[in-house]
């Protein structure tokens, strides 16, 4: 060693001492307190975000219903599949978007050098990334999942966890593939036109059932771009557990949270900075 | 005890180059050209605990790289470094609850959110004590005198006060050592000097080392004891800041007023800075010739009213050190 003892370090830190979990959580909670509270500065803008996702939302279920009406079933799917399939759809998405709102913006922070704050700062950089921006439109949307879920969901414990285990898987498959595509421009330079349409893509169609779906269509949706691994889980989750497909979709799940925590962690070693003037908000 | 060490520290970029106009984009993108651009060299260098370090350079010269490698952010392509007993970019983690960090150009402040909440965030980050934070927080809060805009949202705070906050948010886990990459950027006079003033009294009173990039020759001055000046990636000074004064004091200002205006003053190693009246500014090159010639053989013309000797300003001594000791180092 060259320098002075590393056991001077942190001095009137509790760093190394035990309750490094609960110091985590609490760091966790702080930030998404701040995020709501910087929301809430603009107090009418918030509540109107909020409020107009809500009914943005709303707008596709009136089609919906309207098409249910006309046709009572679609390649096996009913109404109320479909008003699962947009509460655990929307509900991942809000979910993701609301406390790991960074996510979608990975490739312009590493692209444009914004990640310097993270680094020089002692928390996983990841998670402290992902949760440093609350988008306010998705508090809507995770109303919304749950106005859904209310309004057409099994209100049985059963359907309840049942219910939270989708919303997880949902909630996870969003943020690792979302991070994946967005770490594309640690290699790729500036990605985010692609790793947005990317993210899009999952987006939309995580949104039609898969039963709309044959051939090489059904094939990208379990491969390439999983949405499949949400958008089938009212009929292989929360109608009746198909084993084989719950197995596949958390198997998928712990491979792109795996996949996304190495590639960003890869990545961080080519990160390159920049000299952009950046902000905090 | 040495708080920085550096051995051959380098870092160069890949980056692609592009000729002027839409067709020189239209053949990057078919075939793109690449060059390897060294941004620092091999750079060695140790910094004593305590120490307050001036790393200089022009735009370009590889100052804010070497912070980022020393503060973990980025991988170097060659050498070692350690600061606080961690290699930076393998122990950043553990070596980022030893140092602070302050770029003037990168908030850790939230935009929206008033002061004491980040402060509050920062609190968690560094896993601070309770009771340990208040005290330290309370005392900063004191000594940068945020007391009246604590509660004020920072996008609505002025650059100096933002800045102060900034400095007070990095110093809240009681740092060893300090980076500031250009604290006092874009600042107005007065703040600036009471931005250094609170660095001086942090250095004195806690024994923080302070490692400061800076282009503004006051920060060097008033703050540093020991400068590095860097230039195209190589270390071209490193020395005290009084010993860079006088090792790059070549020139000397003799301000003179005479009794009657003056005819044209043409002497070997003088120049005319300014002349109005009779009121005489002149530049004496010491390497050429002394003070003390170069005022006897003006004696000797005109009766002095007044005289004064003056060195130049650190600026222009940066802007000559920047001028020519980067190239001719690195070729040899």
């Amino acid at each position: 060693m060259l320098t002075a003892d590393k056991g001077r370090l942190a001095s009137i830190s509790e760093y190394g001492r035990p309750g490094q979990l609960r110091r985590l959580l609490l760091f966790v909670w702080q930030c998404w307190k701040l995020n709501l509270a910087g929301a809430m500065e603009f107090r009418l803008s918030f509540l109107l975000t909020a409020g107009m996702m809500v009914i943005n939302n709303v707008v596709w279920i009136v089609f919906w219903g309207l098409y249910f009406r006309r046709f009572p079933v679609l390649n096996g799917w009913e109404l109320r599949d479909v008003m699962m399939l947009w509460a655990v759809a929307a509900g991942g998405f809000g979910v993701m978007a609301t406390l790991f709102g960074n996510a979608p913006r990975i490739a312009n922070l590493v692209a444009t050098g914004q990640l310097d704050v993270y680094l020089s700062q002692p928390k996983p950089v990841l998670l402290h990334v992902l949760i440093s921006r609350m988008s306010v439109s998705a508090i809507g949307d995770v109303l919304f999942a749950l106005m859904i879920y209310a309004a057409f969901g099994d209100k049985s414990v059963a359907g309840i966890v049942k219910f939270a285990l989708a919303m997880a898987l949902s909630t996870l498959i969003f943020i690792f593939f979302t991070v994946i595509s967005g770490c594309l421009a640690f290699w790729l330079g500036n990605t985010e036109g692609l790793s947005f349409q990317l993210f899009n893509a999952l987006l939309t169609f995580t949104t039609y059932p898969t039963g709309i779906f044959r051939g090489l269509g059904k094939l990208v949706l379990f491969t390439v771009i999983p949405a499949g691994f949400i958008s089938y889980l009212p009929i292989g989750l929360l109608r009746q557990v198909d084993v084989p497909f719950l197995l596949g979709a958390v198997a998928v799940t712990v491979l792109l949270c795996l996949g996304g925590v190495r590639l960003f962690y890869s990545g961080l070693r080519r990160y390159a900075s920049g000299n952009m003037i950046s902000l905090r908000r | 005890m040495a708080s920085i060490v550096v051995q051959q520290l380098g870092k160069s970029f890949r980056t692609k180059k592009k000729r002027e106009g839409f067709a020189g984009s239209l053949k990057a993108l078919v075939r793109p050209d690449y060059e390897d651009k060294t941004a620092v060299g091999s750079i060695s260098f140790k910094v004593e605990q305590g120490e307050t370090l001036a790393f200089l350079g022009p735009n370009g010269a590889g100052k804010s790289t070497t912070i980022k490698m020393l503060t973990g952010i980025l991988h170097p392509t060659a050498g070692y470094a350690e600061v606080l007993g961690c290699c930076p970019w393998k122990e950043r983690t553990k070596l980022s609850y030893g140092i602070g960090s302050v770029f003037g150009q990168k908030s850790q402040l939230w935009y929206h959110l008033p002061p004491i909440d980040t402060f509050e965030l920062m609190s968690r980050i560094y896993e601070l004590r309770r009771g340990d934070y208040l005290q330290r927080r309370d005392q900063l809060i004191e000594r940068f005198e945020l007391g009246p805009y604590l509660h004020t949202a920072v996008r609505k705070l002025s650059l100096g006060e933002r800045m102060r906050c900034e400095i007070a948010a990095a110093l809240l886990h009681r740092p060893q050592v300090l980076f500031l990459d250009e604290p006092t950027i874009g600042l107005d006079v007065v703040v600036k000097q009471r931005i250094r003033e609170l660095i001086r009294e942090l250095n004195r009173e806690e024994g923080t080392t302070i490692f400061l990039t800076s282009h503004d020759a006051g920060d060097i001055e008033r703050l540093c004891e020991r400068a590095i000046v860097i230039n195209y990636g190589r270390i071209v000074f490193d020395d005290r800041v009084e010993l860079m004064k006088r090792r790059f004091l070549t020139h000397k200002t003799i301000r003179l007023v005479l009794e009657e205006e003056p005819e044209r003053v043409e002497l070997a190693g003088v120049s005319v800075l300014e002349q109005s009246g009779v009121r005489l500014a002149l530049s004496v090159d010491t390497e050429l010739t002394t003070i003390e010639a170069a005022l006897s053989r003006i004696m000797a013309r005109h009766r002095i009213v007044d005289v004064t000797v003056e060195d130049p300003p650190m600026e222009s001594i940066i802007t000559h050190m920047y001028g020519y000791s980067g190239k001719e180092e690195l070729a040899t």
